[in-house]
């Protein structure tokens, strides 16, 4: 048993399950939290990610199988991918050809009107093929301006940690070729002009 | 991290929004004076010309108090630092007249600084050394660390600031400004109620709260009721970013900054966040938590103790100064 990372909300540990190394993603409890709030918190994200992660399993797209769900102890035990993450994989020659693979996953994700919520190129697991993890933030939505936003944290996150490799244009153009990528890409644009985030001046 | 072999002294000038504030501190941290002055509205939110019309008629007694306090005349300052932004127009151009003014009559160099850079390094004062900072104010709500060379904004509020949620709704619940210390004084009780949770990432959203929270009170529950869930619910969403941002970064302190950082119900909470996670958490006093002149007067002392080159552009405001626009050399 081995602590891989202890998040904002829970614990993520490797552990021997029936013969095999498998994924023990553990909801703790929140002291600061009211009681309710916990309460209330910890169900719906359980609850959202492992049927989040079912739909994705039953269509086909590489994310980690759910085996079972622990409502008792906040748990879900799911497959463990052994891979590098995107960010490490980025680094090396290959990075274009992760690069389309990432960018298809994202765009058949959303497709399957799931949105990531954190698709982080730490988010990535890449083994011989591409696979998304961390379905803790993830939502189903359509709307795309959801979707949008999930662009915006991917290439965030490439522009900031692969600023090396142009990135942000190879990620849009394999996007594009979903036929719908073109409102969404649109609605990108829309929220980079928003007055939070953009240095225009005046 | 000794670089300096002198013993300086910086006046600090901030003017972004309510505060007009004047400080002086030396480079070995010595707080000598911490002149503030707050505008209130009389009714409504803040005017932007009124705030600024309050400062420019506060400022001049401000540096004559806080010189006073110090004991000190102008020829013992060796720098006048003013915040740039981000912030009000208005504001800011009156601070920066005034900072102008006392830096030129008396031949001081002058430097316009970064007001929420300034909040977390007034943290460090309190002895963090890489710290994540939870900024909570009126119109900011970021979490923000180091990275390459700046401090980024790893996650920020996406509609209002929290600061300013507090006060609109302690403003149509007929409390007046400010809301937040008058709304932490009525919450009591231990009955949540159901108010939407808004958590994206890193990312945080009030407004829907806000807005939930008046029908709720609208509905008939009590002031206390309601302003006791807002606090639950909106500092519980601030706790989980900031404790996101120390996991991702993985850095092993946080700092609290800004006006809503004085709260007890969010100090108490973010200290059992850092707690459970073993984590040190800096929580600087409350006249340095609000907005005030002596931070301002830090950075700049900090900026210059690695010989920053001031250059014109260090002499303007900018409503926009966004905290990753600010190249970090001092560190």
């Amino acid at each position: 048993m081995a602590i891989k990372y202890r998040g904002a909300e829970a614990i993520v540990e490797t552990r021997q399950w029936l013969g095999q190394e498998v994924i023990f993603k553990t909801r703790n409890k929140r002291g600061y939290r009211h009681p309710t709030l916990e309460k209330k918190l910890v169900k719906e994200r359980l609850r959202s990610e492992s049927r989040i992660l079912e739909r994705l399993i039953s269509h086909g797209v590489k994310v980690p199988a759910v085996y079972s769900v622990d409502t008792s102890k906040n748990c879900i035990i799911m497959e463990f991918i052994d891979g590098i993450t995107l960010e490490k994989a980025l680094r090396g020659v290959n990075f274009e050809q992760y690069l389309a693979k990432t960018a298809k996953l994202l765009s058949l994700l959303h497709s399957l009107n799931v949105v990531h919520g954190d698709p982080t190129t730490s988010n990535f697991m890449v083994t011989d093929t591409v696979y998304a993890i961390d379905f803790g933030l993830s939502t189903i939505s359509n709307d795309n301006e959801d979707r949008a936003s999930d662009l915006r944290v991917f290439l965030e996150s490439l522009d900031s940690h692969h600023s090396e490799i142009s990135g942000r244009e190879i990620f849009l153009s394999y996007y594009s070729k979903w036929n719908s990528s073109a409102s969404v890409i649109k609605s990108l644009k829309i929220l980079d002009l928003r007055g939070r985030y953009n240095l225009m001046r005046g | 991290m000794m670089r300096r072999t002198l013993n300086k002294i910086a006046i600090g000038i901030e003017s972004t929004a309510h505060t007009a504030g004047v400080g002086l501190i030396t480079s070995e941290g010595e707080i000598l004076s911490n002149q503030r002055a707050l505008y209130v509205p009389e009714e409504g939110g803040i005017h932007p010309r009124e705030a600024a019309n309050h400062h420019s008629k506060k400022l001049p007694d401000l540096f004559k108090s806080a010189l006073e306090e110090a004991n000190l005349t102008a020829a013992d300052i060796s720098l006048v630092s003013y915040a740039r932004g981000p912030g009000l127009g208005p504001c800011l151009r009156t601070g920066a007249t005034a900072a102008r003014a006392f830096a030129y009559s008396h031949d001081i160099p002058l430097l316009g600084v970064n007001h929420c850079v300034a909040h977390l390094e007034i943290g460090l004062l309190e002895g963090a050394t890489d710290p994540v900072l939870l900024y909570l104010s009126g119109a900011n709500t970021q979490v923000i660390a180091y990275a390459a060379g700046r401090y980024r904004v790893f996650g920020e509020t996406i509609d209002i600031g929290i600061g300013n949620g507090l006060d609109k709704f302690a403003r149509e619940a007929g409390m007046g400004f400010p809301g937040g210390p008058k709304l932490e004084k009525v919450a009591k009780g231990d009955e949540l109620l159901d108010l939407p949770y808004s958590v994206k990432g890193m990312d945080l959203a009030f407004s829907g709260l806000m807005t939930a929270a008046k029908q709720k009170l609208d509905a008939g529950h009590s002031l206390s009721t309601v302003a006791y869930s807002i606090q639950e619910i909106a500092f519980a969403m601030s706790c989980e970013v900031s404790e996101r941002a120390l996991a991702h970064t993985g850095k092993k302190e946080l700092v609290l900054g800004g006006g809503v950082a004085c709260n007890s119900r969010l100090r108490e909470m973010i200290n059992i966040m850092t707690e459970e996670r073993g984590v040190k958490c800096f929580v600087p006093e409350r006249a340095l938590c609000v907005d005030n002149g002596v931070m301002i007067a830090w950075l700049g002392l900090q900026m210059m103790s690695t010989d920053y080159n001031i250059t014109e552009k260090d002499n303007v405001v900018d409503q926009k100064y966004r905290t990753d626009m600010v190249e970090v050399t001092w560190r």
